[in-house]
C-alpha cells in the first residue's frame, strides 16, 4: 500500500502539471495573438504618449506627462474635443430616434419592407469617402441642389461647408444619414424578435393604442438592442474622421476640427507622433469611460426578457 | 564588339559610368545583377503616372540593363515624405524619390538625402546640359545639393472668359493690377445667377500667402530665421488685399474644392492658384468655357518675387553601387528629353533651359499652347517656396491659414490676424 501512495503521487504531479501546460499551450496562440495584435500596441502606445518621438526622428526623449500639460492648452485641442461631444450630442440621439421611428414604420407596414430595409442600409454599405465627394456637390455653395432648393422657398444660399458656423451642422447631418441605416437594421432585427402573442396578451389586457402597445411591450423588450445601439452609434461617433478628412479637413480655422483627425494630423503631417498618441490615449480613456457608464446605467434599466 | 545601339547610349553616358562599363561587360552577371535596378517612389499619381511611366519606359529603352521598378505612389507630397521618413527608420528607402521642394529641407535635417554636389561636378558643363545655376538652387537645402527640380509651378490666375466678357472686361486685356482685377471681380459677382466672382487658393498651406507677400517683396523670417519677419508693412499689406478680395472682389468663403468645382461649371469669373491646375482644367472644365491664363498681376515690379512649387528628385540609396544608376536616371528625367515627357504631360513648368527653348524639346510647345506661357514667363521671379525651419513647418503653415480665414470670413481685421499670426508662429519656431 504505502509502495502504491509513494507510487501515484508523482505520478498525480506530472498529470496536472500536463494537463497545466497543455491548457497553456492551448491558450498559447489566441494568448500571443491578443498580446500582440491588442495588448502589445496599446502599451506602445501608452509609452509613446510619455516621449517626444517624431517620424523618422533617430532619438526620443521621455518627457513624462508634458504632452497632456500641452494638450490641457492647446487651443485646437479644445476645438477638437468639443466638436467631437457636439457630433456625439447632436448624431446620436438623432439617429437612434430617427432609425427607430423607421424601423417601426418598416416593421408595421406589409409591402415593399426588403426594398426600404435595403434603401436605408444603402449608406453604410456605400464607401463614405466616395460619398463624400457626392456630398460635397450636394451641398455646394453656389451649383449644389441643397441650395437650389432652398431658393425656391426663397431662403439665401447657405456656405455649407465653408463657413465656420454652418460647419458643423452639415458635418451633423451627413452623420445622422450616416448612422441611420444602420440604426434601422439593428432595430428591425430586434423588432422581429419580439414574440408576436406578447402582442395579443398586452391587447387583451387592454392595451389598446399602439401607443400603449409600444411604451408596454415594444420598448422594454428591445431594451438589450437599445443598449447595443446606444454603445455602437456612440463609439461610431466618438469616431467621427472620414467626412472631415474628405470634406473640410477641420476648417475652416479648426471650426470642424474632430480629435481623430486632430490625432491623424499632429501624427502624419505634423510627425509629432508623441504628441499624436497623447490624443489617442484621450480618446481611449473617452471611449471606455462612456462604455462603462453606460453599460452600469443602462444595464440595471434593461429587462431582458 | 558594342552595338551601333549601345555605342549611341555610351554617349550619353557619364564618365563614371563609362569607366564601368567594360566592367559590366567583363562580368556580366555580377554587375547586371548590381546595377540593373531604380527603384522609384514619386507623389500624386493624378498628375504624375502618365508622365513617370513614359520617362521609365524610354529611359530603359536608352539604357539596356537597367530597369525602373516604380513603388506605390503617394497621394501627395505629404504622404511622399512621411513614407520616405518611415522607411528611414524601417529600411526599404527607394533609390529615387520625388519629394515637394519645400520638403526637402526637412528630409536634410533627417540626413536621407545623398549631397549631389559631386554627381554634378563630374557632370561637366551644367549650364549646356540645362542645369542653371537658378534652378539647381531649387533643389538646394541647408548647404547640400539635395535633389534635381524635377517640376516646378508657380501661381497664375485663370480666367473664364465667357464670364469676363459679360462683366464688360476686355479679354485682350486682361489685369495686370490688383485694383484692376478686383473691379472686374466685383463686376462679375455683380452678375449674379449663381455666379461666384474669384477664388484666391489661401486655403492648404501658405503657398499663395507668400505669392502676396514675396509679390510686396517681402519675406517670411528675417536672414537669421530667428525672428518673425511677415508681420511688416509687406505683410500687411497683402493680409489688406486678402481683405479687398473679399469686400472688393466679393471673393466667396469657398473651399478650395467648392471654388475649383464651381470654376469648372462656369459659375466663377477667375481662379487664382497653381500652373499645375493646367491640366486638371482641360479635363474638367465645361465644353462651353473659354478658358485663359495670366501671369500674377504685378504688385512690385522691382522687388516682387513669387513662390516655386513642384518638387526634386533626390537619391535615397546609401548603397555606393546603385548610385551610378540612380544618377543616371535622375539625369534622364531632369534632362531635355525627361523634362519634355514632364512638361507635355503636366501643367508644370519644366526645370531644364534646353528642354524649354530647343526646337526639338519644347520650343515649339509653348507657342502652340499658350496656356501653359505665363507661368514659364514668370520663372525669372520665381524662388523658392520658403520652408519654415526646425520640427513645426506644416503646424507654422496652418497657423497661416487659419489666420487668412477668420479674415476671409470676416471675422477678424487684417491687422488684428496678423498679429495673431505673427505670435502663433513665433511660438513654433525653434528656440
Amino acid at each position: 500500500m504505502p509502495e502504491a501512495l509513494a507510487l501515484s503521487a508523482p505520478r498525480r504531479a506530472t498529470a496536472v502539471l500536463g494537463e497545466a501546460s497543455a491548457a497553456w499551450f492551448l491558450v498559447a496562440p489566441a494568448g500571443i495573438a491578443l498580446f500582440l495584435l491588442l495588448l502589445g500596441p496599446s502599451a506602445a502606445l501608452l509609452a509613446l504618449s510619455f516621449s517626444d518621438w517624431e517620424l523618422g526622428a533617430p532619438t526620443l526623449a521621455w518627457i513624462g506627462f508634458e504632452n497632456y500639460a500641452e494638450l490641457a492648452t492647446d487651443p485646437v485641442f479644445r476645438a477638437a474635443l468639443s466638436n467631437t461631444l457636439v457630433y456625439v450630442r447632436v448624431v446620436m440621439p438623432a439617429s437612434i430616434g430617427l432609425g427607430l421611428g423607421v424601423a417601426l414604420l418598416i416593421e408595421s407596414g406589409t409591402r415593399l419592407r426588403a426594398f426600404f430595409r435595403a434603401v436605408y442600409f444603402l449608406p453604410v454599405v456605400s464607401l463614405l469617402v466616395a460619398m463624400a465627394t457626392a456630398w460635397q456637390y450636394l451641398l455646394h455653395p453656389t451649383i449644389g441642389p441643397v441650395n437650389k432648393l432652398l431658393a425656391m422657398v426663397g431662403i439665401a444660399p447657405v456656405n455649407w461647408l465653408g463657413s465656420s458656423d454652418w460647419v458643423m451642422v452639415s458635418l451633423c447631418m451627413i452623420g445622422v444619414w450616416e448612422n441611420l441605416g444602420f440604426v434601422v437594421v439593428l432595430f428591425l432585427a430586434g423588432l422581429t424578435a419580439i414574440p408576436a402573442d406578447l402582442y395579443a396578451a398586452a391587447e387583451t389586457d387592454g392595451a389598446r393604442s399602439g401607443l400603449d402597445r409600444f411604451r408596454l411591450v415594444t420598448w422594454p423588450l428591445l431594451g438589450p438592442t437599445t443598449l447595443f445601439v446606444v454603445t455602437i452609434t456612440a463609439i461610431r461617433c466618438l469616431r467621427v474622421f472620414d467626412t472631415v478628412a474628405a470634406l473640410t479637413r477641420g476648417g475652416p480655422n479648426n471650426a470642424s476640427e474632430v480629435l481623430l483627425h486632430m490625432m491623424y494630423r499632429e501624427g502624419f503631417s505634423y510627425f509629432r507622433i508623441g504628441y499624436s498618441a497623447a490624443i489617442t490615449v484621450v480618446f481611449l480613456v473617452i471611449v471606455l469611460a462612456l462604455m462603462l457608464v453606460q453599460t452600469r446605467l443602462l444595464d440595471r434599466q434593461v429587462h431582458y426578457g | 564588339m558594342p552595338t551601333p545601339m549601345m555605342e549611341n547610349t555610351m554617349n550619353l553616358l557619364s564618365r563614371r559610368a563609362a569607366l564601368a562599363a567594360p566592367l559590366a561587360l567583363a562580368m556580366p552577371a555580377i554587375a547586371r545583377a548590381q546595377a540593373a535596378e531604380v527603384v522609384v517612389h514619386y507623389p500624386m499619381p493624378a498628375f504624375f503616372k502618365d508622365v513617370m511611366e513614359k520617362i521609365a519606359e524610354e529611359f530603359q529603352a536608352a539604357n539596356p540593363g537597367i530597369t525602373v521598378r516604380h513603388l506605390a505612389p503617394s497621394p501627395s507630397y505629404e504622404d511622399a515624405v512621411q513614407q520616405v521618413l518611415r522607411q528611414g527608420v524601417a529600411g526599404g528607402l527607394p533609390d529615387v524619390s520625388f519629394q515637394g521642394l519645400n520638403r526637402l529641407r526637412m528630409l536634410v535635417e533627417r540626413r536621407l538625402p545623398v549631397d549631389l554636389a559631386p554627381f554634378l561636378a563630374a557632370e561637366g558643363d551644367l549650364a549646356a546640359k540645362g542645369w542653371t545655376p537658378n534652378l539647381l538652387g531649387l533643389g538646394h537645402a541647408q548647404g547640400t545639393q539635395a535633389g534635381m527640380a524635377f517640376a516646378s509651378s508657380n501661381p497664375v490666375v485663370y480666367y473664364n472668359l465667357n464670364l469676363v466678357r459679360r462683366a464688360g472686361g476686355d479679354v485682350e486685356n486682361l489685369p495686370t493690377d490688383w485694383n484692376t482685377l478686383l473691379g472686374l471681380a466685383g463686376r462679375i459677382a455683380a452678375l449674379g445667377d449663381g455666379n461666384s466672382s474669384m477664388h484666391y487658393r489661401w486655403a492648404g498651406d501658405d503657398w499663395m500667402f507668400s505669392a502676396l507677400l514675396y509679390g510686396h517683396g517681402g519675406r517670411m523670417l528675417t536672414e537669421d530665421e530667428r525672428e518673425v519677419a511677415f508681420n511688416g508693412a509687406e505683410g500687411r499689406a497683402s493680409m489688406v488685399l486678402i481683405d479687398r478680395m473679399v469686400k472688393e472682389g466679393r471673393m466667396p468663403a469657398f473651399t478650395v474644392d467648392a471654388a475649383l468645382q464651381a470654376f469648372y461649371a462656369g459659375k466663377m469669373g477667375i481662379f487664382s492658384g497653381t500652373t499645375a491646375y493646367i491640366g486638371s482644367m482641360l479635363r474638367s472644365i465645361g465644353r462651353d468655357v473659354e478658358l485663359r491664363t495670366a501671369k500674377m498681376p504685378v504688385i512690385d515690379a522691382e522687388k516682387g518675387r513669387l513662390p516655386t512649387g513642384g518638387n526634386a528628385g533626390v537619391i535615397l540609396t546609401r548603397e555606393a553601387a546603385r548610385h551610378a544608376a540612380a544618377w543616371k536616371y535622375l539625369t534622364f528625367a531632369t534632362g531635355p528629353r525627361g523634362q519634355e515627357i514632364m512638361t507635355r504631360g503636366t501643367g508644370y513648368v519644366p526645370c531644364n533651359t534646353v528642354a524649354a527653348s530647343d526646337e526639338r524639346y519644347l520650343g515649339g510647345f509653348y507657342r502652340e499652347n499658350p496656356l501653359y506661357a505665363p507661368a514659364m514667363q514668370q520663372m525669372p521671379i520665381a524662388q523658392p517656396w520658403y520652408a519654415f525651419p526646425g520640427t513645426n513647418g506644416v503646424r507654422i503653415t496652418e497657423t497661416i491659414v487659419n489666420n487668412i480665414a477668420r479674415v476671409v470670413e470676416g471675422n477678424a481685421t487684417p491687422d488684428v490676424a496678423l498679429a495673431e499670426m505673427a505670435t502663433g508662429v513665433r511660438r513654433l519656431l525653434p528656440r
